[in-house]
């Protein structure tokens, strides 16, 4: 094998290892999907380090050239469809379905992949915001609320705190956007639990997979990458707990204490 | 009992929307996450609330895995969703609500039960993965066979 093929064999493990990580896997099954790919094709002297926010990879021993490559990861939205079509790749490449070329073809494929429509989505977070107020006690009128409380948040997310705004400030201004809604509803619509439609509307906020993969990753001993995914997820639960409070206590206050 | 249950599946499938689980599984994760809240409400007759917590993550993780390793997907599709009717964001919330209207001893107690409940999600998960792989590679196995038949 000459040195060529290493670079596209470290370059495919890297692309894969890049969505995987992206796209909301744990440390271990980027690693584990790094070396099952360089290992079927042959490269046995790498040595892969993966954080949560970057991969590098190095190749080089007596017999192969050394190879290196760093890549800085931000972190991004979610898309499990990818990181199970990465995962079923590196099977179909252990199965020696693919060479390179092709591998990496449709390593790029997956990557370019359309995400679910916009629409869908918001429709999706008002459901489950109408879901979780009905979870913790609202009644159906209190879920009707929710369900636009959240849907609006959701667009929020989308054209405003996705592009422009900070992780910290877009959960912020989210939460705060999310008590006020649900305060103007409480005050003006008949729905009868403030409290139960907050709750419901800001899950979408709610850090769930950066909470579970520092879980999954402080389980394998990834502990940096765990404690970084652990700190952004405990981050993201003050400023929602930041914005509700600031909600509520403006809308008290302007409103005589009719809510509390 | 049974809305409960409704609104756990519509609000587990409505999360794997958002996370874009691939659509032939947005049921299998609603239903992980209605049998995890339901075990969470029968446990909760019994035993204290971190407890039931901790069953019902137990539970949700063992599902996942097994379904995982049935239909030969990564467990992550599975357990985030199924995960998200336990996460503490109502506790998160009732804290908070505490702290404005300034009744510290309340507001101590709900983010106390808060993390709580964030330990015994902890724990389970570790548990569960702790299992060896092979002993749900093969029950996935025997499942997903019997399924097809």
């Amino acid at each position: 094998m000459d040195s060529k093929d290493e670079g596209a064999v470290v370059e495919l493990a890297m692309l894969a290892g890049h969505i995987l990580l992206d796209n909301g896997a744990e440390i271990f099954r980027v690693e584990e999907v790094i070396q099952r790919i360089c290992d079927h094709y042959q490269v046995t002297s790498v040595n892969e380090f993966v954080l949560s926010n970057g991969i590098f990879i190095t190749v080089g021993s007596s017999v192969e050239p050394a190879f290196a490559r760093v890549e800085h990861i931000p972190v991004s939205g979610t898309h499990l469809d990818k990181v199970a079509a990465i995962d079923r790749l590196a099977d179909e490449i252990d199965m020696g379905l693919y060479t390179v070329e092709e591998a990496t073809a449709k390593a790029e494929e997956i990557r370019r992949r359309p995400e679910v429509s916009r629409m869908l989505r918001c429709l999706a977070s008002g459901l489950g915001s109408a879901a979780f107020c009905c979870l913790f006690g609202g009644d159906l009128a209190d879920s009707a609320c929710a369900f636009g409380a959240g849907f609006i948040l959701y667009l929020f997310m989308l054209y405003v705190s996705g592009p422009h705004l900070s992780k910290i400030v877009g959960n912020l201004i989210g939460s705060l956007l999310v008590t006020l809604i649900c305060a103007f509803f409480y005050l003006f619509v008949p729905g009868r639990h403030m409290n139960f439609m907050i709750i419901g509307s800001i899950m979408p906020l709610v850090p769930g997979v950066a909470f579970v993969n520092a879980i999954r990753d402080i389980a394998d001993g990834d502990y940096i990458s765990g404690a970084v995914r652990m700190l952004d997820a405990m981050l993201i639960f003050v400023c929602i707990a930041i914005g509700v409070g600031f909600g509520i206590d403006i809308i008290s206050r302007l409103s005589g204490g009719a809510l509390l | 009992m049974i809305m409960q249950l409704i609104a756990a599946m519509a609000g587990t499938l409505a999360f794997s929307i958002l996370f874009s689980v691939p659509k032939k599984y947005y049921l299998i994760c609603g239903l992980i996450g209605a049998m995890g809240w339901g075990t969470y409400l029968v446990c909760g007759r019994h035993l204290g609330e971190a407890t039931s917590i901790l069953a019902a993550a137990l539970v949700v993780a063992f599902l996942s895995r097994l379904v995982s390793e049935a239909v030969m997907c990564p467990s992550p599709l599975f357990l985030i969703p199924g995960l998200f009717p336990l996460i503490p964001g109502a506790g998160i919330y009732w804290m908070t609500y505490y702290i404005v209207t300034d009744e510290t001893g309340l507001a101590m107690d709900s983010g106390y039960h808060a993390l709580k409940q964030a330990v015994a999600i902890v724990l389970a998960i570790v548990l569960i993965f702790e299992l060896p792989k092979k002993c749900f590679t093969v029950m996935g196995r025997t499942l997903y066979r019997k399924e097809i038949k």
